[in-house]
């Protein structure tokens, strides 16, 4: 199984409400997540692949894996070209 | 602060670092900070020594209160751990609700307009924030008169005093409902915003990361005070986040409007407190 793992020396993170506001280390960039994507974030813990995201994701929202994995592939892949991601 | 903030004359270091200082600009160096007003006319603070002024020949005595109550103010505040915010409040309930927005958005004149509904100025132009304790975040007494300009004292038919310095048009005015002098808590922070519709709403979630943010009026002093690097400051950015209230106040820039909107926020402030 390749693992996706945050690379938590790249970046930084606060909960504000309900939402995650993320910021690069090495520029000072930061963004904000809400929603399914806070939902997404919290479920890459390093325990799991892309796959079983998709499951635990599809079971948290009662949806149909084939729905929701273009959506966590989207997520993972923009997550890894900021380069906050790892698959191992 | 009443301590730290105690003035003398005499003479000062022209630099806490090689080269000259130029006018209006400021150095902060461990527990000192440097500041130089017009021509020969500088502000040293050392941290437990107080303040002390030097007079040049040059110096422009009618801007020095301004520059003690401002940037020296603020930078001795934040080297002693206390974060200035640029905002006007006024108490209600042993609350305080602060107003902050860019200079001239009408933060002073808002706080004379509520102080004719019986709300009491806690203070004009710089919000003192203890942030020792997690939580409630307390707001620490003004420490200046209200000022306004002719066009607020006109709307808000607050009594003029003096003028508050050649280069500034601007009026020292008396708080028509008087000022309010304990630490209390801070239950909202308000940004003012021009629009066309009056409407007051919250803030919440990662805006309200953005909105301190972009707060730049004294952030850089309290970050140099503080050593922040750039995780430290987001940290301390988030954590204000999370403790802090935070509304807006959307109003159209129309003097025939200002009561209208002064109630509005009058009774905004009822309604919560």
């Amino acid at each position: 199984m390749t693992v996706i793992t945050k690379l938590t020396d790249r970046f930084t993170e606060a909960d504000i409400d309900q939402e995650i506001v993320i910021m690069r280390l090495d520029n000072g960039e930061f963004f904000s997540l809400s929603g399914t994507a806070t939902k997404l974030w919290r479920l890459i813990d390093g325990t799991r692949d892309e796959e079983a995201i998709v499951v635990a994701a599809a079971s948290e929202y009662s949806a149909d894996e084939s729905e929701i994995a273009a959506d966590v592939h989207e997520f993972v892949g923009c997550l890894r070209a900021m380069g906050l991601l790892a698959v191992r | 602060m009443e301590r730290e903030t105690r003035v003398s004359f005499g003479r000062v270091p022209h630099s806490l670092f090689s080269g000259d200082l130029r006018e209006g600009s400021w150095q902060l160096h461990g527990d000192q900070f440097l500041l130089r007003g017009e021509g020969h006319h500088y502000f040293h603070y050392r941290q437990g020594r107080g303040v002390t002024v030097e007079r040049g020949s040059d110096a422009d005595l009618s801007e020095e209160s301004l520059w003690l109550n401002g940037s020296v103010y603020a930078a001795i505040a934040s080297l002693n751990g206390l974060l200035p915010v640029h905002a006007s409040a006024v108490a209600h309930n042993g609350q305080v609700f602060a107003f902050t927005g860019p200079a001239g958005s009408g933060k002073s004149t808002l706080i004379a307009g509520l102080g004719n509904r019986g709300l009491a100025m806690f203070c004009d132009d710089t919000l003192i924030l203890n942030l020792a304790d997690d939580r409630p975040i307390v707001c620490l007494p003004g420490h200046k008169r209200l000022k306004l300009t002719p066009e607020g004292i006109e709307v808000t038919g607050t009594a003029r005093e003096e003028r508050v310095s050649r280069s500034l048009d601007k009026f020292y005015a008396r708080p028509p409902a008087g000022e309010v002098g304990a630490v209390l808590p801070l239950a909202r922070l308000i940004f003012l915003e021009d629009g066309g519709d009056l409407q007051i709403s919250p803030i919440s979630g990662a805006e309200r990361f953005v909105m301190v943010r972009d707060e730049h009026y004294t952030a850089h002093l309290f970050a140099a005070a503080r050593n922040f690097d750039r995780a430290s400051q987001f940290a301390h950015l988030s954590c204000l986040a999370r403790q802090i209230e935070m509304a807006r106040f959307v109003r159209p820039r129309d003097t025939a409007r200002f009561d209208e909107g002064v109630a509005t926020v009058a009774d905004y402030i009822k309604a919560v407190a």
